[in-house]
This record gives C-alpha cells, sequence and structure tokens, in this order.
C-alpha cells in the first residue's frame, strides 16, 4: 500500500506567535476550520490544530501551535519555538503597537528556532481597512528588509489565509529539495514519514516534538 | 509486509458486496485474521472507531488513514461512479475431441446485432488423446482460436486477452480493442478436479479481471460425468469456487470476491433417471415440453436444496437438451448405452448490474455429440468520474482534518470562583495572603469535554527541574480522565524553611505559570498566585540584629538591603525574637516536663509568629512546648545556621576536642557567636532543673546540634553518624566546666536592658 494517494510523506510544525488579540487562534481555526470564530476567548496555554495540505503533489501534514500572546506566558511560550519548521509572526494591523512589538517577536523566531525555520509576517485584519493603522507598504519594507515573507490577511474573511499557511509549506519543502534543511537533525521542525512499513515510528516521534520540556516524562 | 496483508485483502475489494462484509465485520469485538503469510492479524487495528481516536491523537499508522479514507469513500460510491453499460458474450462448447475443420463459428459467436464488448468462450474435451491428458500438449488449442477468432462479431475489433487450457478445458477471453486499455489486474487459473481429484480431465479454468472499477471473474467448467454423479459435481463445484486462487500483486482474489461472475461449460448434471427414462424425455422433447422435463434437472435440483452454485443464477431454457447426439446428426444418442438426453451445457451468472438478453442453444453444428450454447448479456460497469471523485476525495481529506482537530483531548478548567468567559486572567488561581507555614489549599476542576480519553499532565517548562516551584504542590501531577468525566486538583501553597528566606527577599515570589498538557493535544497554562506575608522566619541572623523594629514596620526594599549586609549597625548582640523565645522559656518553662521533646500547638505557634513580627504591648502567647518549638522553628529557618555553612566541617572535624570547640566558637562572627554561647548557657541552665524537666545533656546536644549545625541541601538524608558528631559538639559546652569564661567577651548592655 504503500504510496498510495491518501499518505502525507512530511510532518511541517509551525508555531503562530504574536501579541495578544492579533488573531492566532483566528487564524488557525480559519485555516484548519475554515470558518470564522467570532469572540475567540484568550488563549491561555498552546493549542494545537492539524491539517493536511499538498504542496508539488506531495501531501504534509502541518502541526500547528498556536500560543498565548499575553506579554506574561511569553517565557513559557517560548519553549515552544524548538523544532518549529515554520514561524507565523501575526500583528493587528488597526493596531500599530502590535506592530511596534514585531521585532522582539522576530528575535524570538530568530533565536529560538534553526536558521532554516522559514518565518511568515502576517498583517492581519485586512478586512478592517478603514481603521487601519500601519500602511502595507511600511510593513513590506519591514519584511523585505528582514528577509520575511509577507502578506495582509484577514481571519474573518479567510483572505490570504491559505495562501500564507501554503506559502510557508512551500518555502519549508523547497529548503528539503534543495538540501539546505537537515532532516535528520532534530530541530529540524520536519519529519519525513517513512512509507508503509516504518508508520508505526510516528507515535514516538511525535511524543518527543511534543513535549516542551526537553526530558519527556 | 505480513502487517499490511489484511488492509490491502480488505481495501483492494472495492465492490459493494466486499464493503457490506467489511462493515459488518467491523461491528464484532477482536476476530484474528489470517494474512496471506499466515500470521494472525487483530481485527481491533482495523475497527474504525479506534482508528479516529489514533488519527486524532497524530499516532495514526498510514494504514489506518489509509483504510478510513477509503472506507469513507467507498461509502461516497454513488458520488462519483457512474454506471457504464456494456454487452458480454459467453459460449460454451463440449467438442469431443473433434477438430474444427472448416467450420465457421460465426453462427454461434456472432450471431447479435451489435457486436458483444467482451467475449468468453470456453471449450470442453478439445483433445481426448493420451497426449494431451499427459502433457497438457495439443494443436487443437491454436485450431480452435483461430477459428474462434474467425466468427467474432465482424462490427468490431477484438483483443485477445488470454486462452487459458487445461488439457481439454479451454477458455479464451477477447474484448474490444476499444476497451482494453480499461482492464487491469488480469489473471488466469486453473484447477483440476478429475483423476485422484486433482487431474486435469475434469476442473476449471478461469480468467479475472478489473474493467474500470467493477471486478468480473469467467471460469469455464467441466465436472464430473455420470448420471448418478451428481454429489461429486456438486464437489467439484465447490473444490473449484472455493480454490481457485488468482494472484494479483501477491494477494489472492477467489472467484467469490468479483462483483460480476459467469460459470458455464459442460457441468454434465442430468435428467433423474428415476422419474424420466430416455424414452419419456424425447418424447416431452418432442412436445418441447421442456419445463416438465426440467423439474427433474438435477442441476435445478441441487441449487433448490442450496447444494450447489448458491446466489447464482440461469436463464430460462427454451432449447433442446445439449446431449447427447450422434456426432454429425441431430439424432439422439443411438450407441449400445443409448443416454438419455440432458442439458450438460450451461451458463450461469452471478452478480449485480447484469441482465440475461438470450440464453440459447445452437443445435446447427453437427461436429461433436454436444450441442453448443450461448448467453448474451447486459453488464453494468462502474466507472469513476474522475473530477467528481477528487472533489469527493477532497470533501473527504477535509472532514478527516476535521475529524482529526475534533477528536483532539478537550478539556475545560473551572477555577472556583473565577470568570471563566474569555477574560485574559482566566485560568489564574490566586491564594492572597500566604503566611509563613500555614498551608493553603485550592481545588479545581479539569473536565474532559472532548470525545476521547484524555491523558493530562503537568510537565516541566524549558529550563526548570521540576513542574512547579517548591512552595507549591500539585496532586495529582498526573491523571486520566474519559470523556464526561472529571478530575480535581489540588494545590497546596506552603511557604516552609526551605522557601521562606528567598520569599522575604524577593528572589522569588508567589507565581508561578503551570502547563497543563494534554498528551497528544493542547497545553494549558494557569497561573498562581499569592502574597507572602514576610516574618522573621526566614530572616538571617545578620539581619535580624540590624533590626530595631518588628518586622511588618520594615520596607521590602530596607529588608533585602539589610539581608545584603548593608548598612550594619548591630543593634543587638542577638536577634530580639530569640531573646523574646529565651526570655519566655526562662519564666515559664524551666521546670516543663519534657520541654524541647513534646510538640507545641500548631495555632500557638502561628500565633507566636505573629507577635513577633508584630512586637505588639501584649505578653507573648503560647505555652512552652509552643514556645520552645517556635524557637526551634526560627533556628531552623535562619539562611545561614549558627555554625555557618563555610565552618560546617570545620566544626565535626573539632567536635571531640573541646580546646578546638571553643576555638571555633571564638572564630565564628560576632552575632553567631552571641547567639551560639547565648543559647548554650540557656541550655545549661535548663539542665539545672533536670530533676523537674527531665532533660540530660545528651538529649538537649542532639536536638540543638541538629538544628544549629546543618549541612548546606536541606534534603539531605540524616547520617546518624553525622548527628553524633554534631552532638559531640554541642555537649562540650553543656557539661565542661571551664565555660564561657574565655567565650563571652562581646556580651554587652543591651541585651540585659531589653527587658
Amino acid at each position: 500500500m504503500s504510496g498510495g494517494p491518501y499518505n502525507y510523506s512530511y510532518i511541517f510544525k509551525y508555531i503562530i506567535i504574536g501579541d495578544m488579540g492579533v488573531g492566532k487562534s483566528c487564524l488557525l481555526h480559519q485555516f484548519t476550520e475554515k470558518k470564522f470564530m467570532a469572540d475567540c476567548p484568550h488563549t491561555i496555554g498552546v493549542e494545537f490544530g492539524t491539517r493536511i495540505i499538498e504542496v508539488c503533489g506531495q501531501k504534509i501534514k502541518l502541526q500547528i501551535w498556536d500560543t498565548a500572546g499575553q506579554e506574561r506566558f511569553r517565557a513559557v511560550t517560548r519553549s515552544y519555538y524548538r523544532g518549529a519548521a515554520g514561524a507565523l509572526i501575526i500583528y493587528d494591523i488597526t493596531r500599530r503597537s502590535t506592530y511596534n512589538h514585531l521585532s522582539s517577536w522576530l528575535t524570538d523566531a530568530r533565536n529560538l528556532t534553526n536558521p532554516n525555520t522559514v518565518i511568515f509576517l502576517i498583517g492581519n485584519k485586512s478586512d478592517l481597512d478603514g481603521q487601519r493603522d500601519v500602511t502595507y507598504e511600511e510593513a513590506k519594507k519591514f519584511a523585505d528588509e528582514n528577509g520575511l515573507k509577507f502578506v495582509e490577511a484577514s481571519a474573518k474573511t479567510g483572505e490570504n489565509v491559505e495562501e500564507a499557511f501554503l506559502e510557508t509549506a512551500k518555502k519549508i519543502y523547497e529548503s528539503i529539495q534543495d538540501g539546505s534543511l537537515d532532516l535528520n537533525a532534530a530541530e529540524s521542525g520536519v519529519q519525513k514519514k517513512p512509507t508503509a512499513n516504518g508508520a508505526r515510528s510516528l507515535s514516538a516521534d511525535n511524543a518527543e516534538g511534543r513535549n516542551p520540556s526537553s526530558c519527556s516524562c | 509486509m505480513g502487517q499490511f496483508g489484511v488492509a490491502y485483502f480488505v481495501l483492494s475489494n472495492l465492490s459493494p458486496k466486499n464493503n457490506k462484509s467489511v462493515f459488518v465485520r467491523s461491528k464484532r469485538k477482536r476476530i484474528a485474521y489470517k494474512n496471506s503469510e499466515g500470521e494472525v492479524e487483530d481485527e481491533d487495528d482495523l475497527m474504525p472507531g479506534t482508528e479516529r481516536e489514533s488519527l486524532a491523537r497524530g499516532m495514526s499508522s498510514q494504514k489506518g488513514r489509509e483504510y478510513t479514507i477509503r472506507l469513507a469513500l467507498e461509502k461516497k460510491q454513488d458520488q462519483y461512479i457512474d454506471l457504464k453499460g456494456i454487452t458480454v458474450y459467453i459460449g460454451s462448447w463440449n467438442v469431443n475431441g473433434q477438430s474444427p475443420g472448416s467450420i465457421c463459428l460465426s453462427e454461434w459467436l456472432s450471431r447479435t446485432n451489435e457486436p458483444p464488448d467482451i467475449y468468453a468462450v470456453g471449450f470442453q474435451e478439445l483433445d481426448l488423446s493420451k497426449e494431451a491428458f499427459l502433457f497438457n500438449d495439443t494443436p487443437k488449442e491454436a485450431e480452435w482460436r483461430d477459428s474462434v477468432k474467425a466468427g467474432l462479431h465482424p462490427g468490431a475489433r477484438y483483443f485477445h486477452v488470454r486462452t487459458i487450457r487445461l488439457v481439454g478445458m479451454m477458455m479464451i477471453v477477447f474484448v474490444r480493442e476499444e476497451i482494453k486499455d480499461q482492464l487491469r489486474h488480469i489473471a488466469v487459473e486453473q484447477i483440476g478436479t478429475g483423476l485422484l481429484g486433482r487431474m486435469g480431465n475434469k476442473g476449471g479454468v478461469g480468467v479475472r479481471f478489473e474493467l474500470n472499477e467493477t471486478s468480473m471473474c469467467f471460469v469455464n467448467l467441466h465436472l464430473a460425468a455420470h448420471v448418478e454423479e451428481f454429489q461429486r459435481r456438486n464437489q467439484d463445484f465447490h473444490q473449484i469456487f472455493n480454490r481457485l486462487g488468482f494472484f494479483i500483486n501477491e494477494k489472492v482474489k477467489y472467484i467469490k470476491d468479483h462483483d460480476q461472475i459467469f460459470m458455464f461449460g459442460d457441468l454434465n448434471y442430468r435428467i433423474n433417471p428415476a422419474t424420466i427414462d430416455a424414452t419419456k424425455a424425447k418424447a416431452l422433447i418432442e412436445q418441447e415440453k421442456y419445463s416438465i422435463i426440467l423439474e427433474q434437472d438435477q442441476l435445478r435440483e441441487q441449487m433448490r436444496l442450496g447444494h450447489v452454485f448458491s446466489g447464482f443464477t440461469e436463464g430460462t431454457i427454451n432449447y433442446r437438451p445439449t446431449y447427447k447426439y450422434d456426432s454429425n446428426t441431430d439424432n439422439w444418442d443411438s450407441s449400445e448405452k443409448n443416454r438419455a438426453p440432458a442439458w450438460c451445457d450451461r451458463i450461469l451468472f452471478r452478480g449485480g448490474n447484469l441482465t440475461q438478453i438470450d440464453y440459447t442453444s445452437q443445435p446447427q453444428y453437427k461436429l461433436s455429440d454436444h450441442k453448443p450454447v450461448s448467453s448474451f448479456f447486459n453488464a453494468k460497469i462502474k466507472v469513476i468520474n474522475p473530477t467528481r471523485q477528487r472533489k469527493v476525495y477532497e470533501e473527504t481529506l477535509k472532514q478527516m482534518d476535521r475529524i482529526e482537530n475534533e477528536y483532539l483531548p478537550q478539556v475545560t478548567v473551572d477555577i472556583p470562583g473565577t470568570n471563566q468567559s474569555s477574560h485574559s486572567n482566566r485560568n489564574e488561581i490566586n491564594f492572597g495572603k500566604v503566611k509563613f507555614m500555614e498551608p493553603l489549599r485550592k481545588t479545581f476542576t479539569v473536565a474532559n469535554t472532548g470525545q476521547v480519553p484524555v491523558h493530562l499532565e503537568f510537565i516541566k517548562k524549558l529550563n526548570d527541574s521540576h513542574v512547579c516551584k517548591e512552595w507549591l504542590k500539585i496532586e495529582p501531577v498526573h491523571s486520566f480522565i474519559m470523556p464526561g468525566e472529571t478530575c480535581e486538583v489540588e494545590l497546596l501553597v506552603l511557604v516552609d524553611k526551605c522557601t521562606a528566606a528567598q520569599l522575604n527577599v524577593g528572589r522569588d515570589t508567589l507565581y508561578d505559570i503551570l502547563v497543563l498538557h494534554l498528551e497528544s493535544g493542547k497545553d494549558i497554562f494557569i497561573t498562581v498566585a499569592g502574597d507572602f506575608e514576610r516574618s522573621v522566619f526566614g530572616c538571617s541572623i545578620a539581619a535580624l540584629v540590624n533590626m530595631s523594629e518588628p518586622l511588618t514596620m520594615i520596607s521590602p526594599g530596607k529588608l533585602i538591603e539589610l539581608e545584603k549586609g548593608k548598612m550594619p549597625v548591630n543593634h543587638y548582640d542577638i536577634p530580639k525574637e530569640l531573646w523574646f523565645l529565651v526570655d519566655r522559656l526562662y519564666r515559664i518553662g524551666m521546670d516543663k516536663d519534657g520541654l524541647f521533646t513534646m510538640a507545641g500547638s500548631q495555632s500557638e505557634v502561628l500565633e507566636i509568629r505573629d507577635w513577633m513580627d508584630t512586637i505588639p504591648n501584649t505578653p507573648i502567647p503560647g505555652n512552652a512546648d509552643s514556645i520552645a518549638e517556635t524557637m526551634f522553628l526560627l533556628l531552623d529557618c535562619f539562611p545561614e545556621p549558627v555554625i555557618p555553612f563555610s565552618m560546617h566541617l570545620k566544626c565535626l572535624d573539632s567536635a571531640h576536642n573541646y580546646t578546638a570547640c571553643k576555638q571555633l566558637v571564638r572564630q565564628l562572627p560576632a552575632a553567631h557567636r552571641n547567639v551560639f554561647l547565648y543559647l548554650t548557657s540557656f541550655l545549661r541552665e535548663l539542665l539545672n532543673h533536670s530533676d523537674k524537666n527531665g532533660l540530660d545533656a545528651k538529649i538537649l546536644a542532639l536536638l540543638f546540634g541538629k538544628i544549629m549545625i546543618r549541612d548546606q541541601n536541606y534534603n539531605a538524608k540524616a547520617n546518624a553518624r553525622v548527628e553524633r558528631t554534631k552532638a559531640t559538639f554541642i555537649y562540650q559546652f553543656l557539661v565542661n566546666d571551664d565555660y564561657g569564661d574565655d567565650l563571652w567577651p562581646e556580651m554587652g548592655e543591651d541585651l540585659v536592658s531589653f527587658s
């Protein structure tokens, strides 16, 4: 049954970070459920979502970690960065403060992930153009200067949400293809699924990746 | 590979019939299957229910996921499968070992208006020679194949799919050129049931393939002869039906595993001679009263009884018996045997979407002692509509994703007295004021609101060695909750000697974030907070002697500075709190029986604590035992014990030599030395009352040695030898006569005047 049409070949770990209230959980929800979650409660912890996507004909399972944005949890959420293949940094285009904090989030993302981690900047709430507090051009410039991919998206309308998640996966997949991402490195954030016969090892791999403490009990 | 045997076996059967069997089986519990390699597999692996859970946990095997998606897709087959009509032509002829010669078969094979899409033509007794039987080699195979080819419908071009022959049984299958590319998994197989139960003079040959999504199987049979052998014929059938297996990708498919099955040939069933003999039969045939004779047909009877061809259908017979004629005539057998006429040559079918158009014989062929038979079918085959299949597939994947997310473990945390709405400070447990040595408990409830059992566990944060701070205990640290059930978690905050000092000076605060981890799911943060009321417990001797006011009057900042050793004024020779306790014991405790060996009252200890932190204008509360216990506690909480850690080992080394002990005491920091001498002289005084209090020097030395001489590691296991050495050190100062003279140089007036 190996190579059946329904299997996925890779697992990519993503983290979603950014200030409180910028819409991290709503973006995740929109991506996994294709729905907008109004009145989404603040995330107190780290939410977890999955979806299988297709990139260049390859099925890829995304494991997405949506972190609490509150400053007081920052020290704890940092333990979740490790082993992320993709990092989505979110700000709210209607709140400049969330944009101003980007460099701090970016520093964390750079320091706590591996050099090949694809970092994607998303300006959320693009549906609220009337209340815009950060221009597209400004954020684009910031993204270019820091070598980040960038889109403005809306978790409410779904605009560009799919694209951001898929584009990130595509870039990760490219780094696998050109060999710059070493799958054997513990922190690559990518698991290559062995074909059929070895599938059982997955649970073990997962357990390792799941636990933020270095020593899982 | 063995692991996947069963999965493959089940999955690659896409027919509705097999679907059903999959579902039926999945309702049962724990049935072991053997795969092709004979390994036993557990049915539970294939249960959709359990698969869903493990899928959600991200631990699903590919097998599981594949299986679940296939099942889901099969269920939705209607949405993407179209039925396409084709025609199938079946022919069968026992040629009695004759060569075709120049015979033209088109009257047999191309008698329909439209050219059939599929031809399956079977022969029996193709060659009766010994060579054919022994070496399975005959020139007649090619002769008859060429004749068949020539006799196919001229309205279409045909592709030769396969010819299979076992001795005299041969089958040739053709399909129209236009559909040959839609055939998959073509396979042939043969089985002998003749002499010795396995020789090839009787038996069956089969061809199978899938045309688009429909599996088709054609089997040409030649069953045991002789009127009375109908049971043997049944047996031959079963052997063929159950054992004829086609190998496809190393897996076996049996006849029953096909959507559409055609079985035909010289089945050799006769007319029951007891009720209709040859003469009567011939007479009825002349009147074309076939149905009367057919009531005595062995095959019909055995099928009615359920002994053979179960599930198969045979069309109405409206033609003369196909057996037995004198060759080259239409005359019944005129040999000595004078065999009765019978419908030996039959065509049966099984499966959905099959309609028989006609079923007939071609008596004009006189070559053999049998007449050929043929039947023409309309069949509907399943064809995938790729666009719609893609759509259904995408939907199924999405659904799987959704299920996967739905089946992630889900819990709610209910903390009594907090607002569980969307507030950003939910999941926060505030203990309010926390005092030294006063345990506080709070519980909260974790409810499993998801659809799968949850294993939850409080886990360590990065770089932390424990799941929570030292002043906090969590019970239980991990738990297992079934859907719909709850689990109560108790948090216990207790600031004791180990943690008081850190909290006093703000090196630690009563604030912690707990990570409640759901296995294979999310993590929930739970914030624990409280306000620690600073206390003299945990303050150092050095800080206490510099405190002129009660601790509650000292600002946190000042305390930190005092603890850092800044502004050393040395208001007092010894901590005033210690002096109060000792002074009180002087007054009420010297004659108390068993002082220091009895536990005090816990509530009185806390009252004394509060008194010492505020020093009100009231007498110090508590009885002697409570005062004594509080004193122990105070000494135990000194972050630096009376004998400082730096002198700990030297102290143990000196213990057996009084001079060395005194030398060490002289080297103590002033405040520590004062405390040491103050306490030992108090103990000597206490021993003067030993007739009343029953104490002796050894007991006191052991008790105070433990507490004044401490190892840096609070949790180090007590070592009896070390404890005895500590006691020896103290003992020296309790029993030697020359105590004091050279040790009290700095005891000032302040202390005395304080009272």
